[in-house]
């Protein structure tokens, strides 16, 4: 817990150019760390006097990395007043900085990071069959964290299959999550600082199974969520909403299931398929449709090079389409949605929902980011997992947008 | 927005210059870094930007006196007129306090002073203003081109095409001579700091 922090927020209301302006109009002298959740590592920019003198982002330092931090349209920010005995790397004037990192920005010199980037490097990591990307969420907010705890290097922080309702937030370093699987555990994801470990089904019955196991890769610091507070919070949503939020955590779990049933090296997504028809085509669309299946079932389908895989399946109660206030990757633009005959559907309208997301408190909304970003790489994973080549895309009904 | 900044009793307005490209922006500008050396605190930032140069200074005018106890700095810019500098424009519009409007003299870029206009008024619609509303000056620049046989448009013709609805102060200018740079700067720092009395209703 920093005290020092004078000036936090985010980025996509405030860019960098205006915070530099701010700091230079009060003189501040201390040091302004950006997080992005689409960037590994957080960028450093150091200030004397409210003229930046160096910055770090990742390997780079000085006057190219606060150039290529202008990148970072979203995330958040803070500043904290601090001494600097950093070395004057950048002399260049304040306002020179502001108009050429606008202009580099302009120019694509400075490389926008985003969430396109970011599903680029996903499929990056997997093709090298890497897991080199880390889910990381926002800056915590203390207000919600009751204790800290520590972990060392290997030690498991949730065990599959046994009972708990604790959440965490990740106050430092780095957590696998691993399904247990013979002969041995298949890595699903890796998670680092502001992510959460625990699912919204903690709120949902006392003693909930875990349904992955938590490994500290190193020293790990994690803040306890004070979780009678959230609890409390998701009693009061409405009914709507907590459906919504189970019907995605529901999602979450069913795409680390199909990253074992891929291991597993079974496919049956002809099956699947047999007999149902398409509702929502895999493509780019401006129409913003949300709906609820009142009866029968529907599977989420993403068609890859290598042919359509399953993504998860949806029943009754569950919401798909578009979601306006999150990026889940999936339909319309990252998978379709096929369903049987016999479904009856329900449009949505996402107003209300969206209302009541902005009105969550920080901590439960940075969980409700999390579980998407989840949902959105974890379904690059299923995809990415399934190297064996399974069905020829010959269908005419299956575009291919991706 | 006028930003107010108490610790170095200051107050720091924004006065940006506009217009289509090479109309002279950047000569008006660097004709007032010149002949204004005293009042100017810092250095002049120039980024080459595609087809024009981006400036910047602070100047502190005199004779404005004081408001509320406090110094009076005025930031100048001109804006890259490019579409793709986008988010250029945008930190250099956000919160202007009042803009130069520089049109080019010369009878084939009637158009495109035209066109600018309109542009500038979309770009100001965007970040919440109104053209009407913000304190802006006309300036007919490159009159001094006529002695050199080039086809100009009379001010009266270039008062039609773009102040006819504006009916704002305009001024005719030459800023590779320095001629009504200043006055035109002059005016427009008076017409912004009115605005800024009338919105903070400094002249209880």
């Amino acid at each position: 817990m920093n005290e020092s922090v004078v000036l936090s927020g985010s980025l996509s209301f405030m860019p960098l150019g205006d915070i530099l302006q701010l700091l230079g109009a009060t003189n501040g002298t201390g040091v302004l760390r950006l997080i992005n959740r689409y960037a590994p590592e957080p960028g450093f920019i150091y200030f004397m006097e409210g003229n930046p003198v160096n910055a770090q982002n990742g390997s780079v330092d000085g006057l190219e990395a606060l150039y290529s931090l202008f990148g970072w349209l979203e995330g958040s920010f803070e500043f904290t007043r601090e001494a600097i005995f950093a070395d004057r790397q950048i002399t260049k004037s304040r306002m020179g900085i502001i108009l050429e990192g606008m202009k580099r920005l302009d120019d694509g010199v400075t490389k926008k990071i985003g969430p396109v980037t970011a599903a680029e490097t996903i499929a990056e990591t997997n093709r090298s069959g890497g897991s080199g990307t880390i889910i990381k969420g926002p800056l915590v907010d203390y207000m919600y964290v009751v204790d800290e705890e520590d972990f060392f290097n290997g030690e498991h922080i949730v065990e599959e299959g046994k009972h708990g309702s604790w959440m965490w937030v990740i106050l430092e370093g780095v957590v696998d999550i691993v399904k247990e699987a013979s002969p041995v555990p298949v890595h699903i994801l890796r998670i680092g600082d502001g992510a959460f470990i625990g699912s919204m089904a903690s709120f949902l019955l006392q003693g909930h199974i875990r349904t992955a196991t938590a490994v500290a890769v190193g020293n790990v610091q994690l803040g306890v969520l004070d979780s009678q507070r959230l609890a409390q919070e998701y009693a009061g949503m409405s009914l709507e909403f907590r459906i919504f939020l189970s019907s995605l955590d529901k999602r979450l779990k069913q795409l680390t299931d199909q990253i074992l049933e891929r291991h597993k090296g079974k496919n049956n997504v002809d099956d699947i398929l047999k007999g149902k028809k398409i509702l929502i085509r895999q493509e780019k669309s401006d129409s913003k449709q949300f709906f609820m299946i009142k009866q029968g079932r529907a599977v989420v389908v993403r068609n890859t090079p290598n042919g359509p895989i399953v993504l998860g399946h949806l029943y009754k109660g569950d919401y798909f389409g578009e979601v306006p206030f999150l990026h889940l990757g999936q339909e319309p633009e990252g998978a379709a949605v096929y369903a049987s005959e016999s479904i009856k559907i329900v449009k949505i309208e996402t107003e209300g929902l969206q209302r009541e997301y902005f009105h969550l408190s920080t901590t439960f909304k940075n969980i409700v980011d999390n579980m998407a970003t989840c949902i959105s790489v974890t379904s690059d994973v299923v995809c990415g997992a399934c190297s064996i080549k399974t069905l020829p895309a010959d269908e005419s009904t299956l575009r291919q947008d991706t | 927005m006028a930003i107010f900044n108490l610790k170095k009793k200051e107050i720091e307005c924004k006065v940006v210059f506009y217009g289509p490209g090479r109309c002279g922006k950047t000569t008006n500008l660097e004709y007032i870094f010149k002949s204004y050396k005293k009042q100017i605190t810092g250095e002049m930032v120039s980024i080459n930007t595609e087809g024009d140069r981006t400036l910047f200074f602070d100047f502190l005018p005199m004779g404005l006196g004081k408001i509320k106890g406090c110094d009076v700095r005025v930031q100048l810019y001109t804006v890259p007129g490019q579409v793709k500098y986008s988010s250029t424009r945008k930190l250099v519009l956000r919160g202007v306090d009042g803009i130069v409007f520089v049109a080019d003299s010369l009878e084939v870029r009637r158009e495109k002073n035209m066109l600018s206009l309109k542009d500038l008024q979309a770009n100001l619609k965007e970040y919440g203003k109104s053209i009407f509303k913000v304190p802006l000056i006309l300036q007919y620049n490159k009159r001094d081109l006529a002695d050199e046989g080039i086809p100009l448009m009379s001010t009266e013709q270039m008062e039609k095409d773009l102040n006819r609805q504006l009916k704002v102060p305009s001024f005719a200018a030459s800023a590779v001579k320095g001629a009504g740079v200043g006055v035109t700067l002059k005016a427009c720092l008076m017409e912004t700091l009115k605005s800024l009395q009338r919105e903070f209703k400094w002249a209880e």
